[in-house]
């Protein structure tokens, strides 16, 4: 699993590439938390995420939280139709906001 | 039981004899391979990142030891009390009742504390032991913990098996302390002697030999108690009357090695 | 699935799996498998061996011989490390729930993850009530399994057999003594299972409804030697006399001997009478 943090136009995007699991998921924890401890609108590019498990959903939902508490935005983009699954399972797709492109969500938070 | 019938009643007899004396070797030979792979676990499971968990260990240390603690107490002053009791009556024969602190020390530290603690421990928590098992074994909690790759030993037995070590030393250190002190009070008050004197009187006659044979049993007791509440409560079958009578086995058997233990320390020891 | 796919992987390969108890033969050379993705419901009356099966399957017992492969690994020939890796693939939800009755349920539920993984405890903690929310038991984190009703029980016992998103999950009894409703919606739960997370399922059960509702196929197992493979629409259509009476749950009639039967009835019976003072 690979991950970048950067930012576009007053947002933080952090891009996760790669399978995220009970194995991996710590790091992709870390780099999420230190998006959202940019103190800017977060939005997770998980395009390149072809598997996520709960570990990584737990992350994501930690994440979302700890934005939500700084008072920051913090949203998913272009999530496979697996994840979108997965996140549907536990109800949380009605928790995050999602956005089916890239681009949407750099024009929403930006 | 057999296939085909057995006419002879006393060949029945031996067969019966014979199945029974089969599987309590194989019990014994059971407990030597839980102590061995005890051991394994302690030593090897931090390096398979599977460690014993402190936090067990410290609620068993909890339940076996400290809240044994009163009713250890309670037997120690007992049984101190009676020694003196029964030293004085006795000694008083041969007009030799100061000496009877002699008797005292000797028979508290070396046979009184460790056996009689070992046989609370056994009542206790050997059966406690043997019944929380069994419970789990009925309950397939033990095949939940292996289908984990939880291994049962290394996450129920060890914790035990280690409290079991800290604990009933202890409680014998302890219940010791509670017997003299209760019997050099009683000492006090029927041969006049003071409590200073006394215990001076009894720290003259013990040595560091009498205080290693006493504690030294109660090393094997713990071990002794732990193991054989386990096997028990691992091969229950048949459900909660299942459960009752491996506690009650457990105690029973937990007592008598206890017991032979003690004969066989006193035996090799005064040779 | 369409037909160009090619055939799915197995996740589950028995071969001639053949266990004895003492002199007692359990299971005759039984083979069958299982496919990625599929629910395969184990049917079969009591004797008939699914409880063993299920226990070798799962790795818990070993066959007196034949093979058992967990996803292309022989389970026989693994070590002690590989074992431990492998059991994070593999949940179980017991017949009786088997939760540990020390632990509140969440400590339950946390057990797998506490000793497989490294992860943060908060990490864990969101894990396990996301799970309590998807066998619908939000919120019961802290209670003691004593505490919960039978179906809640079981419940729970699903949600630590899912909490590490196993490959394989393997359910034994799932609906056994809970109400319809209740055991409805297990089994929306297991095929949700499948749909959202694509897991193999293995589940044992007597509830035809139930195996029904949920089997991509069945196999149904009778004295020990498997009596069917297939799907449910093959299992309705077929006309072996065992299956039919298993279908229509009519009991076997044993062939009456009048003069058996009478010699059964009554021998002895005088004294017994009067040894009972009757």
């Amino acid at each position: 699993m690979k991950y970048e943090i950067k930012e576009v136009n007053g947002v933080i995007v952090v891009t996760i590439e790669g399978d995220v699991d009970l194995q991996s998921s710590p790091e992709a924890r870390k780099a999420l938390l230190d998006g959202v401890g940019r103190k800017m609108p977060v939005l997770v590019d998980l395009a390149g995420v072809g598997y996520i498990d709960s570990s990584g959903v737990a992350s994501l939902v930690e994440s979302l939280q700890t934005a939500r508490k700084n008072g920051q935005e913090f949203a998913l983009a272009a999530i496979s139709e697996g994840t979108r699954r997965v996140l549907s399972l536990a109800r949380l797709d009605k928790v995050f906001t999602i956005f089916d492109a890239l681009q949407d969500g750099l024009k929403k938070l930006g | 039981m057999s296939t085909g019938k057995t006419s002879n009643p006393v060949a029945r007899f031996a067969e019966k004899a014979g199945k029974h004396i089969v599987s309590n070797v194989e019990e014994i030979g059971y407990c030597g391979v839980l102590l061995v792979e005890s051991l394994y676990w302690l030593i090897a499971g931090p390096r398979m990142r599977q460690p014993v968990r402190v936090s067990s260990v410290f609620i068993q240390m909890m339940e076996i030891g400290i809240q044994a603690v009163p009713i250890v107490a309670v037997m120690g002053v007992t049984i101190g009390v009676m020694l003196a009791i029964q030293g004085i009556h006795t000694l008083k024969l041969f007009g030799a009742e100061s000496q009877v602190t002699i008797g005292i020390a000797l028979s508290v530290t070396r046979e009184f504390a460790p056996l009689i603690t070992g046989i609370l421990v056994a009542g206790r928590s050997g059966s406690a032991l043997a019944a929380r098992l069994g419970t789990m074994k009925i309950n397939q909690e033990i095949d939940a913990l292996h289908v984990m790759g939880v291994n049962p030993v290394r996450f129920l037995v060890v914790p035990a098996l280690l409290a079991m070590l800290v604990m009933v030393p202890s409680l014998t250190l302890f219940s010791g302390f509670a017997s003299m002190l209760a019997a050099g009070l009683y000492v006090g008050l029927d041969l006049k002697i003071s409590l200073a004197a006394f215990i001076q009187q009894a720290i003259d006659i013990l040595s560091v030999d009498d205080l290693m044979h006493g504690l030294g049993k109660s090393f094997i007791f713990s071990i002794l108690i732990a193991v054989i509440g386990v096997v028990n409560g691992a091969m229950v079958t048949g459900g909660a009357e299942g459960v009752g009578k491996a506690t009650t086995r457990a105690v029973v058997q937990s007592i008598l090695a206890l017991v032979v233990t003690d004969m066989i320390f006193a035996f090799v020891v005064t040779r | 699935m369409t037909p160009a796919n090619p055939a799915p992987a197995k996740v589950i390969e028995v071969n001639d799996l053949v266990t004895h108890y003492g002199e007692r033969k359990i299971l005759n050379a039984v083979s069958m498998d299982v496919r990625d993705g599929e629910i395969m419901v184990i049917m079969g009356g009591s004797g008939s061996g699914k409880s063993t099966l299920l226990r070798q399957m799962m790795a818990l017992e070993q066959a007196t011989s034949g093979s058992i492969k967990l996803m292309g690994q022989d389970v026989d020939k693994m070590n002690i490390r590989e074992m431990f890796e492998f059991r994070k693939k593999i949940g179980v939800a017991f017949q009786g729930g088997a939760l540990f009755s020390s632990m509140t349920v969440g400590e339950n539920i946390m057990l797998p993850l506490v000793e497989h993984t490294k992860l943060d405890s908060k990490t864990m903690e969101i894990m396990v009530r996301m799970k309590l929310q998807v066998v619908d038991l939000a919120g019961f984190e802290n209670l003691m399994p004593s505490e919960l009703s039978g179906g809640m029980v079981k419940r729970a016992a699903f949600a630590r057999a899912i909490i590490m998103d196993p490959k394989i999950l393997f359910c034994d009894e799932p609906s056994a003594g809970l109400d319809p409703v209740i055991a409805s919606a297990l089994d929306d739960l297991i095929l949700r299972m499948r749909d959202a997370l694509g897991m193999s399922i293995i589940v044992v059960t007597h509830e035809l409804e139930s195996a029904f509702k949920i089997a991509d196929r069945i196999t149904v197992l009778d004295k020990g030697t498997i009596l069917f493979i297939g799907t449910v629409d093959e299992l309705r259509s077929s006309n072996k006399v065992r299956i039919q009476n298993l279908l229509n749950r009519r009991t076997e009639e044993e062939t009456l001997d009048p003069d058996e039967y009478l010699r059964r009835l009554t021998s002895g019976v005088e004294e017994i009478a009067g040894n009972t003072g009757l």
